[in-house]
């Protein structure tokens, strides 16, 4: 499959970063650091590889490396989500959750690999992260890949968590590396350990009563202001501070 | 709460992405730096005699401070959200510094040969890039408080980035209060001050600006 050289992935830069290209199109950002150690070279030089035999199964089969079948998958994860993406910047709903539901299933699978020793805190990992992707979702540029800004916030999410642990693990952690992005094999969901809809319980009251009736009930905004007796945009800016209230919450629950 | 609950939740009347308020959050907090700084020089050290705006020497600083900021807020702009590449950005600053070196360097080899050492180190070379970094702490206070409210994820550059922001603006306020004339010592001193501001952000950004 790696035979003839123009079906040969290569990285070219893109914006300052470097983009893998696989077939006509990039599936892939990396860092500069990341060329060598995956056998990668940039499309405008000339790749400068020690000759390295092909792989090959039982039957003389090429087989693709792993790390390129992720790319692979990569690609396909990147253009599913960037319409649905897209969609749900411009206020689709629907769009929105199942984007969401796609980016868990990655995040999932990330934590667990970085979190080995920590099984129990993935879930909750997942659903802080995917807490800071909503409170933060006006951060996405348009231009970028969405799994790029995705992988952005969830390694800053889980160097968060090291650092709340003590950084004794952060060192045991290669935290750049061949594992570092978003692959597939998606575990199922596990059960949390905190549970958000208790700690809801301690947000002040008007937050509360904005996130349950807007957010848990379904009530529209213009629906939940005619109940309460507060205005539409109050409506909006508590539920935003009730979120971001819940997401300090959640960091500092001590375990 | 199952992580689905959470998706439906989150996504219910989530209605379209605001715009992301990177511009308005660090003009803001710049504005009030700048005030800072300005107020705190002119009340600390003195102002300069009015006859001194006259001359090239303050307007040298304040050039080559606003050609900085350019170029340092829009790094710290861009470093306020995760993935957006810094290297145009990166760029600007440096050609700018390196600019400022070349023309210093180019006015001390100019000056006769007597004048240099004091051309180069002024009457407050020791305690320039000091009282520039301390005219700059409450610019940088104002533009971390900014930024945590944004989206960073490289902290340590971030930090940086905030710092040499606020460093370019304390430059602006000591320029008002500073008596030094010569290019060379701007280009290395006030130099050094922001960079030392970009220290001290670099050194805060990983332990304030995490969210």
């Amino acid at each position: 499959m790696l035979k003839g050289g123009k079906r040969e992935p290569c990285v070219r830069p893109r914006n300052g970063l470097l983009a893998i290209r696989w077939y006509q199109e990039d599936v892939h950002v990396l860092h500069n650091s990341q060329l060598a150690r995956q056998r990668l070279h940039r499309c405008d030089q000339k790749p400068t590889r020690t000759k390295s035999p092909p792989i090959l199964d039982g039957c003389n089969q090429t087989i693709i490396p792993d790390e390129l079948k992720n790319y692979k998958q990569h690609s396909d994860f990147e253009s599913g989500l960037k319409p649905l993406w897209l969609r749900a910047q411009s206020g689709n709903e629907l769009a929105y959750q199942e984007a969401l539901r796609l980016i868990a299933g990655r995040l999932r699978s990330y934590f667990r690999r970085h979190l080995m020793n920590l099984p129990d805190e993935v879930e909750d990992l997942v659903q802080e992260t995917l807490l800071a992707l909503h409170l933060h979702r006006d951060s996405y540029d348009p231009t970028q890949p969405v799994s790029a800004w995705v992988l952005g916030i969830s390694r800053h999410k889980l160097m968060d968590l090291y650092r709340r642990r003590g950084r004794r693990e952060a060192l045991h952690e290669p935290i750049d590396g061949l594992e570092d992005d978003l692959a597939a094999e998606e575990p199922g969901e596990t059960l949390a350990k905190r549970d958000l809809r208790s700690l809801l319980e301690e947000l002040p009251r008007a937050q509360r009563i904005a996130i349950e009736m807007t957010k848990l009930e379904g009530l529209s905004v213009t629906q939940a202001s005619k109940r309460t007796g507060v205005s539409e945009s109050a409506i909006k800016v508590q539920v935003h501070r009730g979120l971001k209230r819940l997401a300090a919450l959640v960091r500092k629950e001590p375990k | 709460m199952k992580t689905d609950t959470l998706i439906e939740m989150l996504a219910r009347q989530a209605g379209p992405a605001p715009d992301f308020p990177v511009g308005r959050h660090l003009a803001a907090a710049a504005s009030l730096g700048l005030l800072a700084s300005s107020v705190l020089a002119l009340a600390l050290i003195g102002p300069l005699p009015a006859a001194v705006f006259y001359t090239a020497a303050p307007w040298i600083k304040l050039v080559y401070a606003v050609l900085l900021l350019v170029g340092t807020s829009a790094l710290a702009a861009r470093l306020s959200r995760p993935v957006s590449s810094t290297v145009m950005a990166r760029a600007a600053v440096t050609s700018v510094f390196l600019l400022m070196l070349l023309a210093g360097a180019v006015t001390l080899i100019t000056t006769p040969e007597g004048g240099r050492w004091s051309a180069l180190l002024g009457q407050t070379w020791w305690i320039c890039p000091w009282m520039l970094m301390m005219l700059s702490l409450p610019a940088l206070t104002a533009i971390l408080w900014a930024m945590r409210s944004l989206a960073p994820t490289r902290l340590k550059q971030a930090g940086f980035a905030a710092g040499l922001v606020a460093g370019v603006l304390g430059a602006m306020g000591y320029s008002l209060a500073c008596p030094e004339t010569s290019v060379a010592f701007v280009a290395i001193w006030y130099s050094m001050g922001i960079a030392l501001t970009g220290w001290v952000g670099q050194w805060l950004g990983p332990e304030v600006l995490r969210w």
